[in-house]
């Protein structure tokens, strides 16, 4: 070859080469080169340990201009007592929504919405949370706030019954979709029912819970030295420092009891266990059994490649031979739990038609025997090594990330390069290793199977694995009725009418507007029969109301007379024993009459909170507020005629149901009335006589 | 009283113009370090630098979804995203010559079992079970070229976090993160999977996607009512389809039916794939080329012809079983690309935005008849005109009749009183700093972008829409609300559990082996 073609053709190579730089065409992946990666600064957050305990850490990020700040504080459910269970989720949210002494939860809603900045609170197993999100701009506007809700929160009732309201919801709904049936039945099976780690609120539990029990809680658990607080974001951290240091420096540490690691119960034995549940097609697995392994155990790195083997991604032993070959399910997939300071479980779940539900368990029950049996391939070892350690930049790849991490090992009391050595231990893992950990760790023998199903639709009666031991799920007492649904009927007026509108109309039933205007007091006299320890016994009560406020009441007993008397400054019994003071809480006693609220309904808030039916009448239930105590009123709004009312007294939830009306002086009033405390029936009292404006005499309100 | 209310409202629009401020400087940083391309055969690129850390995250929009198919074919774009794992003729394959004549045998031999099975008269039931099996036993030839899970696993061992794809009904979205040093990998598998789509293991795929109908809708309540509440919505547009597909088609559809729907909406001109991390625009934009250019340029897919007629009556769907109520009520509103649509997000905003929203004052907090109360646009997809949806969760003792009452009050509100200065301003300083707050992430603003590229033509109105919103007044909001929440415009699907009309609807039918 002449020295002139081979320059043309290395020309025209050359050319080809330019036209398509280096780009030969790859056929298979392995042709590609990796190069190696950039290696990067790591930027830790600056670590602060205050004299009082509490330990901040701050993480510059001048990405965008926002601060964003959390305090992960020690004690939460777990350190709650079963009877009080679900009292963490309550506190967590009524921290925040019930406002601090100085605002309420909502005035906090307005303020923080319109600068589009978020103050949170929330409770957990270990821990419970306050953090904010701001514009930077904003920060010195909220982060007050935010420590005010930290040292100062009010935890008003309102807003704690909404919590309630909250969870009873949630508990009325926890047996609808079959997932959560089996995840919350996986725990209790594994960590006993009793236990924090197994158990679950009820309607008696979150019915327990009072305000008392949150500022308890708080009190016990919001001390410096529980608290961590990390903050990211566009700040400086000398001057973020000082702002700290100032709003927290002078704290006194806590004096409660520190928060505990409680240990699971008994879990239960190996076996099928069974949830019935006939309106879905697919059945919800679980196969588990206890398991004891902690992060901080050398055995943890061997774990984690274990669990990338069973379950990593979608390439996992699960997921292609239950998933992509025998397609029986879309989701399959867990492993060997580890936790941070407490055992878990070994736990693998999958969900699958009816029709494959034994087969299926069978498949997920090799491979559960298959992990002590099958040996580990060399491949199957570097794979799930080179998964975690290549994936290993995600844990540390945002300042934000970095943070959490660091925050998480500060609150469990893990070292802070806990994250380099687990790079480190993965490394150093071989087969041996994750064939000890297997046999250490999995028992295949100790499995208890829980299916959540429909097993008439099954391929195999589930007796075919053995004995089953049936679940009852049903919701203890104090299950709502089930809402009776009015909607194929034409919208009652009710449902639409407004809580005012209705109010007026019961002001109209009584006698209206004017006529009750020109009602300055009532004398009444009643007969009354009420329930006492040695039997029913019969008395007569004459009340006078002077209104707005006052009230005097003169009961006749078998056993002598007591007066009673309530105005806005004092409250006090007399009777032949002599003459005693009455919690001041007796006083909204007396803002509760009927006629007191009818006068003035603008000094109370109202609300409707729907309808219920009592006899024929298909009443709608108005809520009359004020003081942060509520009654409510069942008034029938075809007529506003009030059957029945219920507000929480000191003895427990009283209900009036009032059996007749009748006008006496020109006031349609009630003439009868059953009261029944917490359902139980009290008493009952029929209107003898009531006087409209006599003349009331001022020295019977004042205290002898 | 007016003094003080204007004091706010003074100090409601500074507050406005300090987010406005702060957030142009942001949004002009992100924009410049944006580079967009165009190449050869139609498809359009997006890179955004972001070197935070040696990382990089991407997401490929796909402009179709289940709103293109039709009757017979549920189900289908779902199902070619599920295949879309299942690797290419160079990925996943031992033999890939021998493999390809083993699937035609898979699809010759379910032809001639479909057809026999699906006779509307005179099926020969030996027939059916010999060609059935004839078909098994080819998918049993098929199978032994399959390397299990080679695309997943490639893309595992590198080290890839978050692998997951989605489809709905406008779109299909495929995504995941990688160590920055892994792109060319990506690059490549990523053009492979549109370039030599393989559809491999096929019918139990086809099996896994059932599954998930099962999970998501047949035994979800909620799965239940909202297939109900779509079907009952729109009588024409394919939006009333359920995106998993109806269980006929799930049964039906053939590997050569995904094939055909590949071939007709994963052209280049029909997709966006945007790239955000650590890359040097100048470095991968030519490694994008000469990956993606391979992709062959094909016409673009016709627009669809079907449009939802005005709705002229009420329509109203219950779910008679045992499970709490659900409450979902719907409104027609017109597609993204309408002028209005900014006045639909402040009225999203208004009603369901944070404790200060008025559904969740209203319905959760004062008359605690709702845990959940939330109104949303844009459901289920926003291309074509779609739904402004009402979701509520009844607090024990309450029904769905109270729901509704609760949210016509509320809608009458908007459509009769202006709403306040300060409430509208709250909800604009919202808006914007939500934007600020959704810049934090590669994998979220690879897909934002993508799909703002997607749904506008340009990925610019990713920023722009807060400007369209700035601008919206108490007038607007006020037309709005009274062109669409009307009551022959509302469809209301809800859970019914009342005991007596419960006993008397029949259990759903299991499915027989």
């Amino acid at each position: 070859m002449s020295m002139l073609k081979r320059n043309v053709i290395a020309a025209a190579a050359l050319l080809l080469a330019l036209a398509s730089p280096a780009f030969t065409q790859v056929t298979k992946y392995t042709e590609i080169k990796t190069p190696p990666l950039r290696s990067f600064t790591v930027v830790q957050p600056k670590r602060i340990a205050l004299g009082n305990g509490m330990i901040l850490l701050l993480q510059q990020d001048h990405e965008l201009p926002l601060i964003r700040g959390s305090a992960l504080i020690r004690g939460g459910e777990r350190d709650v007592p079963a009877a009080k269970a679900g009292l963490a989720n309550i506190y967590g949210q009524a921290w925040r929504t019930g406002g601090t002494e100085s605002k309420t939860g909502d005035q906090l809603d307005d303020l923080l919405e319109a600068r589009a900045a978020r103050i949170e609170t929330g409770g957990g197993e270990d821990s419970t949370r306050i953090s904010f999100d701001v514009l930077k701009d904003d920060f010195d506007t909220v982060f007050p706030m935010f420590v005010e809700l930290m040292q100062k929160p009010a935890f008003r009732q309102d807003k704690i019954d909404l919590a309630k309201t909250q969870a009873r919801t949630a508990i009325s709904r926890r047996n609808d979709d079959p997932g959560q049936i089996r995840a919350r039945e996986a725990a209790r099976l594994g960590y006993g029912a009793g236990s924090p780690y197994g158990r679950t609120p009820e309607y008696a539990t979150i019915g327990s819970i009072t305000r008392d029990d949150l500022v308890a809680f708080h009190d016990r658990f919001v001390a410096p030295n529980n608290i961590i607080i990390g903050i990211v974001g566009d700040f400086d951290s000398v001057a973020m420092e000082k702002k700290l240091r100032d709003a927290f420096a002078a704290w006194k540490r806590g004096t409660g009891a520190p928060a505990t690691i409680p240990a699971a119960g008994a879990p239960a034995k190996a076996g099928v266990y069974y949830v019935a549940k006939d309106d879905v097609t697919q059945s919800n697995i679980s196969t588990l059994h206890p398991a004891t392994l902690l992060r901080k155990d050398p055995d943890y790195y061997a774990a984690a490649v274990l669990n990338e083997i069973l379950s990593g991604g979608f390439s996992g032993r699960l997921m292609t031979h239950i998933r992509s070959q025998a397609g029986l399910a879309y989701g399959v997939g867990g492993g060997l739990g580890s936790g941070w300071d407490r055992p878990t479980l070994f736990n693998v779940s999958m969900s699958t038609k009816s029709p494959s539900t034994v087969e299926s368990i069978g498949m997920v029950k090799q491979e559960i025997s298959d992990l002590q049996t099958k040996p580990f391939t060399a491949e199957e070892l570097a794979h799930a090594k080179d998964t975690i350690l290549n994936a290993f930049v995600f844990t540390m790849d945002s300042k934000a990330k970095v943070l959490s991490q660091r925050t998480l090992l500060e609150f469990y009391g893990y070292p802070a390069d806990y994250w380099q050595k687990y790079q480190q231990g993965i490394e150093a893992v071989t087969a041996a290793d994750v064939e000890r950990v297997a046999k250490k760790y999995i028992h295949p023998d100790q499995l208890a199977v829980l299916v959540v199903g429909n097993e008439k639709d099954f391929d195999k009666p589930l007796t075919s694995l053995g004995s089953v031991t049936p679940i009852d799920i049903t919701i203890p007492d104090g299950s709502p009725r089930p809402a009776a649904s009015t909607m194929t009927a034409p919208p009652s007026a009710a449902a639409t009418a407004d809580a005012a509108a209705l109010v007026k109309k019961v002001q109209d039933f009584v006698g209206g507007k004017t006529t009750l205007d020109k009602v300055q007091a009532t004398k009444t006299v009643m007969a009354m029969t009420t329930k006492t320890p040695g039997g029913d016994m019969d008395i007569e009560m004459e009340q006078t109301m002077q209104f707005p406020d006052s009230l005097h009441q003169v009961v006749k007993t078998p056993m002598g007379e007591m007066t009673t008397v309530i105005t806005p400054n004092a409250a006090f019994a007399s009777t032949p024993m002599g003459v005693q003071d009455l919690p001041a809480s007796m006083r909204a006693d007396a803002k509760f009459d009927l006629l007191t609220v009818l006068k003035s309904p603008e000094k109370y808030t109202l609300g409707v909170a729907g309808s219920e039916k009592i006899g024929d009448v298909n009443t709608t239930i108005v809520t009359v507020t004020t003081d942060g105590s509520t009654a409510k009123w069942y008034v029938d709004p075809a007529t506003g005629r009030v059957l029945r009312t219920v507000r929480n007294s000191r003895r427990g939830e009283q209900t009036t149901d009032y059996t007749d009306w009748k006008p006496f002086g020109g006031l349609n009033v009630p003439a009868a009335a059953t009261i029944s405390i917490n359902g139980e029936k009290q008493g009952s009292a029929t209107v003898k006589s009531v006087e409209i404006n006599p003349t009331v005499d001022p020295k019977i309100f004042v205290k002898p | 009283m007016r003094h003080i209310r204007r004091s706010t409202s003074a100090l409601a629009v500074c507050l406005l113009l300090a987010a406005s401020s702060l957030f142009a400087q942001d949004l002009a940083s992100f924009e410049k370090r944006t580079t967009l391309k165009k190449v050869d055969n139609g498809l359009t690129l997006i890179v955004m630098e972001r070197p935070e850390a040696p990382v990089f995250s991407y997401a490929t929009v796909v402009n179709v979804g289940s709103a293109r198919e039709v009757p017979g074919i549920t189900g289908l774009a779902h199902m070619f995203e599920h295949m879309a794992f299942k690797g290419s003729e160079n990925v996943g394959s031992t033999n890939y010559p021998e493999e390809k004549i083993a699937l035609q045998k898979v699809e010759d031999t379910y032809a001639a079992y479909d057809a026999e099975r699906r006779k509307e008269t005179g099926a020969d039931q030996a027939k059916v079970a010999q060609l059935e099996q004839a078909w098994k036993d080819s998918i049993a030839a098929a199978d032994k070229y399959v390397v299990p899970e080679e695309f997943s696993r490639i893309v595992d061992r590198a080290g890839a976090v978050g692998v997951n794809a989605f489809t709905e009904s406008d779109q299909t979205v495929f995504f995941y993160s990688l160590p920055s040093n892994r792109v060319e990998l990506w690059a490549y598998l990523e053009s492979e999977r549109f370039l030599h789509p393989v559809f491999r293991e096929f019918y139990k795929e086809r099996d896994v996607v059932f599954e998930e109908r099962r999970m998501r809708t047949e035994s979800s309540p909620f799965g239940r009512v909202i297939e109900e509440f779509l079907s009952a919505a729109f009588i024409a547009h394919p939006y009333g389809f359920p995106t998993v597909g109806w269980p006929s088609d799930l049964k039906s559809f053939s590997a050569t039916d995904a094939a055909n729907f590949f071939h007709k909406y994963y052209v280049p001109s029909n997709m966006v794939i945007a790239v955000v991390g650590d890359v040097k625009t100048a470095e991968v934009m030519p490694l994008l080329e000469k990956y993606f250019g391979r992709l062959p340029k094909a016409p673009a897919p016709e627009p669809l012809r079907t449009v939802e007629p005005v709705q002229k009556a009420e329509r109203t769907v219950v779910l008679h079983e045992k499970s709490q109520p659900i409450y979902l009520e719907g409104y027609h509103r017109p597609s993204a690309t309408d002028v209005d649509d900014p006045v639909y997000d402040v009225i999203e905003m208004l009603l369901s935005s944070g404790r200060t929203s008025r559904l969740y004052r209203s319905l959760v907090r004062d008359k605690k008849i709702a845990a959940q109360a939330q109104g949303f646009n844009g459901f289920p997809g926003s291309k074509y005109p779609s739904l402004f949806t009402f979701v509520a969760i009844t607090t024990p003792g309450h029904t769905p009749a109270d729901v509704t009452a609760a949210i016509a009050q509320e809608l009458d509100r908007l459509k009769n009183e202006d709403v306040s200065p300060e409430e509208l301003a709250s909800v604009k300083t919202r808006v914007k700093a939500g934007l600020l707050r959704q810049l934090d992430s590669n994998s979220g603003l690879a897909l934002q972008l993508a799909e703002a590229q997607t749904v506008y033509g340009d990925w610019r109105e990713l920023f722009r829409s807060v400007d369209k919103i700035d601008k919206v007044t108490a007038a607007d909001i006020r037309r709005v609300a009274n062109a669409t929440f009307n009551i022959n415009n509302r469809t209301i699907a809800y859970v019914d559990n009342s005991p007596a009309k419960t006993a008397s609807a029949t259990a759903p039918k299991g499915e027989s082996k």
